[in-house]
């Protein structure tokens, strides 16, 4: 395990955009459109969507809100599942 | 999400979301917000790495380390994915209410909508949700009645014919698309042309994005009808109908990163 202060350099420049981004948004600031278009820049930067239209979902069980484990069977509807992947529900 | 469950559930999809958030935290969340669907608890990400989608632009230590990229899947029971939903900008997602629109043709009660009347033609246009936020992609339709005898034109038509479209001209709007159902190809005979058109009752379906960040509360999406009514034998200048649709938009929540 690399140590902390071992981060790739545009790992770390992208860190540094996004922490700009959060102290500015937490404190109600505005945000310059210019940091703005930085900060989705690097977060989206090599993005990839996972399994195209066609193609199976990777198998899976997890626990849901209420401990139970759940996987696609338990989880779809006659006509499927909307299956959202989001960033936290913490913050 | 919340919101827009009780529409796709009509349709027979349910919702579930991922995270990797424990499930204590998610538990808290859907005490907090009356959610009515599965929060799954990715601790580690291993799901959202198994998917492919795990974001690696964010450094070890950041709080938002382990995310994924947001992506949105329509899953059949078989397991194949039906449609996609990516949005390369982390704060914009697409309504469930947009997907319903989109997929099943299916609108909720009570959305916004405005009855439009000219020459021969009767438009409905409205949102899919009456409620969304800044950064969204929301769903709208457009339902044409047409009376007997008379046509509009298809949105491939060439000049000097206009082709049947619905445009938000508003600076809240960032993007936007909007398609008719296929067109009829038919030979008007007092043209002496064969061109695309539409009659009788038929519904196009589009979605726009919403500017971020836009203030919370009710904004109103100002956009334009285009067509043109032709009868077997005469055409009436072409009409823009202006329109505004109002949509509340519900206040986002950003944390602080560390």
């Amino acid at each position: 395990m690399p140590p902390s202060d071992s981060v790739p350099e545009d790992l770390a420049e992208k860190a540094a955009v996004m922490k700009e981004f959060g102290r500015l948004r937490a404190a109600g600031e505005p945000v310059p459109h210019d940091l703005y278009i930085r900060h989705v820049n690097a977060t989206n930067d090599r993005y990839a969507t996972g399994p195209e239209p066609g193609e199976r979902i990777p198998e899976f069980v997890l626990p849901d809100h209420n401990g139970q484990q759940r996987n696609l069977a338990g989880l779809c509807g006659p006509n499927g599942l909307f299956l959202v992947f989001h960033r936290s529900a913490d913050w | 999400m919340e919101q827009s469950r009780a529409l796709l559930e009509q349709q027979g999809v349910r919702l579930a979301a991922v995270s990797y958030d424990s499930q204590d935290t998610l538990h808290a969340f859907a005490e907090k917000y009356g959610i009515g669907f599965p929060l799954l608890s990715d601790r580690g990400s291993a799901v959202i790495r198994r998917f492919g989608i795990f974001n690696s632009n964010i450094a070890p230590g950041l709080r938002a380390h382990g995310v994924p990229h947001p992506v949105e899947y329509l899953v059949a029971p078989d397991g194949t994915v039906v449609r996609k939903y990516f949005v390369p900008n982390y704060q914009h997602r697409v309504t469930g209410s947009a997907v319903a629109l989109r997929e099943f043709g299916a609108v909720g009660n009570g959305v916004p909508a405005l009855t439009l009347q000219s020459t021969a033609v009767t438009v409905v246009v409205g949102l899919a949700s009456a409620t969304g936020f800044a950064g969204q992609e929301v769903g709208f339709f457009a339902r044409f009645e047409v009376e007997p005898g008379w046509h509009v034109y298809g949105s491939s038509v060439a000049a000097p014919y206009t082709p049947t479209a619905v445009t938000f001209d508003d600076p809240k709007v960032v993007n936007q698309s909007f398609q008719l159902p296929p067109a009829e190809l038919v030979r008007l005979a007092a043209l002496d042309e064969t061109l695309p058109v539409h009659s009788g009752s038929f519904q196009g379906i589009g979605s726009i994005l919403l500017k971020f960040p836009l203030d919370a509360g009710p904004i109103t999406l100002a956009g334009r009808v285009r067509f043109q009514p032709c009868s077997e034998t005469v055409c009436e200048p072409p009409e823009m109908l202006p329109f505004e649709l109002t949509l509340t938009l519900e206040p986002f929540m950003v944390a602080p990163h560390r």
